[in-house]
């Protein structure tokens, strides 16, 4: 009789039979993803909490535990209770302000128009710099002597002696409480709107047309057709977009630390800066965790709401 | 009085010329199909109508009214897209409420009162709470008709509304939509590409080829006396065989090509010997393929007759088949044209 070769018993490799199993390859795969993980997300938040409960500082590295000690402390310096409020306040007002505008830039883009292409790139082109780099542009723009912001305004009379905003020549935008803090906020839409727009065009243009036909000839206006067709198709997308832009700025940290520093005074505080002027320049790594800690609840729940949305579009 | 009319409408996609100088009228209560091939700038034409395609040239007449440059919510129309076009956020409801409230006319108690009488004429009164997603392929046809019926539209557009129902389902629903049609005296323009539908439905039939109108007619006209060979091999399954006789095509009918033995009356018949290939047997019917020897040539040519009929045919053979010479139809072989019977 003669002896016939199985396929498996051809190609017994040894990396070809191990790539065959499937016990074997699958935690293979999985492996680097669960390291990145371990190492760079579990390993300092857990650092983090443990930093939090202790008393330790950079000069004195023994961890010994306190309790809420460094919570208590911190929540009671007026710097951090203005950094907690900014931190929410700035959010939800760029956030606002960022779904309102990206909506109405992304229904202008869904469109077919001339230079279509030009204006897509010029929307985009913000979230294409890097973050420090654009805030540093706006730090010159905001300059407290030499903004050309300030120029235009006393040329079109707005700015300088007898004129809407007064007698100076300079608005000094970051020497002002109200001023810094809108100007945080505007720099704040400036980063994220490129993003929220472009997932919301995504969106639109992810409507089928038969619908938008229908709605035409079942006598939609064009307002109808908007707030009563497409916006709502497109809520779990805006959803998406708004969660990522509450991620990106309540845990950024680089346009106060380079447009303000925290300033006037405290006034533009955010609690990532906080954290690090506490943490690491003032050197008490405990109170520095235990801020930044209070980042936590907000992070999970925008997290767990993410995991819903996309759960709930794999269903659709 | 024409209720919808186009005059030499024309829509040119850069070069394409998806419709090039239609002219049409559809009277009053009228069930108006376009029957075409895909690409044959049907569904193109029901858009200008709509309003949902600006003409490259032409004029648009709705009601006698010239609604060329209006847009799709100030014609009086209602439409049923092949996708349905339900808005899935919407409850069935809302969805059959939409045109009502976007005309912003009626109060929440008239509009409620439409959509009862909408709903109950198609008897789907018990699926106004449900979402798109929970109805069944019959059960959304029928909200899109409700919907596209709700405000009682001077035209109803009707785009293939039947090509995403299974087979079966199609029959009944070809049935329910004339009767209603006929009930509710609504001038109803419906495109498609199956041609059994558009015989089924038509009173009157368009056969659409390349942008332009090869033939209007009754289902019978454009059946029996198609007006060019287009339309005589477009419609009929299989269509229209062809042997060419010098400058012309000489047509007749698959089921008009019967053996010589199996013919009753023998007055005014064309006689043809056929040899006999293949024999395809479709339930009710079959199909036999082969070839007539005609003057030299060998014409590839189906016959087609019931599978009652056991007369017994030899593949290989050769057999007298005839045609009633009044059923014979004549065209250029040029043009494609009919042209006048001539003596064979």
């Amino acid at each position: 009789m003669a002896v016939v070769d199985t396929p498996a018993e051809k190609r017994s490799g040894f990396f070809t039979g191990l790539a065959d199993r499937e016990e074997i390859l699958a935690p293979a795969f999985l492996a680097p993803a669960v390291a990145y993980i371990i190492l760079l997300v579990g390993v300092p938040v857990t650092l983090a909490i443990a930093f939090s409960v202790t008393d330790v500082t950079v000069g004195d590295t023994s961890l010994d535990f306190v309790g809420l000690a460094n919570f208590r402390a911190v929540f009671q310096t007026p710097q951090f209770r203005r950094a907690l409020v900014n931190s929410v306040v700035f959010t939800i007002a760029a956030q606002v302000i960022v779904i309102i505008l990206a909506n109405v830039l992304a229904v202008i883009l869904a469109e077919d128009f001339r230079g279509k292409w030009l204006a897509r790139f010029l929307i985009i082109l913000p979230w294409a710099t890097p973050i420090s780099l654009g805030t540093i542009g706006w730090l010159w723009m905001l300059d407290s002597t030499l903004s050309p912001l300030d120029w235009v305004m006393v040329q079109l009379g707005l700015l300088g002696p007898g004129s809407l905003f007064g007698p100076s020549d300079h608005m000094n935008f970051l020497g002002k409480e109200f001023l810094a803090m809108a100007s945080v906020t505007l720099v704040h839409i400036w980063r994220v709107l490129p993003l929220a727009t472009v997932i919301l065009v995504a969106g639109l243009t992810s409507i089928p047309n038969d619908l938008i036909d229908q709605a035409k000839v079942d006598g939609g206006s064009f307002m109808r057709i908007l707030f009563r067709i497409k916006l709502p198709l497109i809520l779990p997308i805006m959803a998406i977009a708004l969660l990522f832009g509450i991620v990106f700025t309540f845990t950024d940290m680089t346009v106060v630390y380079v447009l303000t520093r925290g300033g006037p005074v405290y006034y533009t505080q955010v609690l990532p800066v906080w954290s690090f002027y506490t943490g690491i320049n003032g050197g008490a790594l405990a109170q520095g965790a235990a801020i930044a800690l209070f980042l936590f609840p907000v992070l999970l729940a925008v997290a767990i709401l993410m995991l819903q949305m996309a759960r709930r579009m794999e269903v659709n | 009085m024409a209720v919808v009319e186009t005059r030499d409408i024309k829509k040119h996609f850069q070069d394409v010329r998806a419709v090039d100088g239609v002219t049409l009228s559809i009277q009053q209560g009228e069930f108006l199909v376009i029957l075409g091939p895909s690409g044959s700038g049907k569904t193109t034409l029901m858009r200008l109508i709509a309003g949902l395609e600006t003409p490259t040239d032409g004029e648009i007449l709705i009601g006698g009214q010239d609604v060329t440059d209006l847009p799709p919510r100030l014609r009086d129309i209602g439409m049923v897209f092949q996708s349905y076009a339900l808005y899935p956020h919407m409850t069935v409801f809302d969805n059959i409420a939409f045109p009502l409230r976007a005309s912003g006319s009626r109060s929440t108690e008239e509009v409620r009162q439409a959509v009862e009488w909408a709903t109950g004429i198609l008897d789907i009164q018990h699926l106004l709470e449900r979402k798109p997603r929970q109805l069944s392929g019959g059960e959304r046809q029928r909200v899109a008709l409700s919907r596209a019926l709700a405000k009682e539209p001077d035209v109803l557009l009707l785009d293939e509304p039947l090509s995403n129902l299974d087979a079966k389902l199609r029959a009944s629903a070809r049935d329910e939509l004339q009767r209603f049609q006929r009930r509710l005296g609504i001038t109803t323009i419906f495109v498609t590409h199956d041609q059994v539908e558009a015989m089924g439905l038509g009173d009157r039939i368009v056969v659409m080829s390349g942008g332009k109108v090869r033939q209007v007619g009754s289902p019978q006209q454009v059946y029996h006396d198609s007006a060019d060979t287009f339309v005589a091999t477009f419609l009929g399954s299989p269509g229209m065989n062809f042997i060419k006789r010098d400058q012309l095509l000489v047509g007749f009918r698959p089921e008009q090509f019967v053996p010589m033995a199996t013919v009753q009356s023998e007055n005014d018949l064309t006689v043809l010997p056929f040899r006999v290939g293949r024999v395809e047997y479709l339930g009710a019917d079959k199909l036999i393929y082969g070839e007539v020897l005609d003057q030299g040539h060998e014409t590839a040519i189906i016959s087609r007759m019931s599978s009652e009929q056991t007369f017994w045919l030899e593949p290989g053979e050769v057999y007298d088949f005839a045609v009633q010479k009044q059923q014979l139809r004549f065209f250029d072989s040029e043009t494609g044209e009919r042209v006048a019977p001539v003596k064979t």
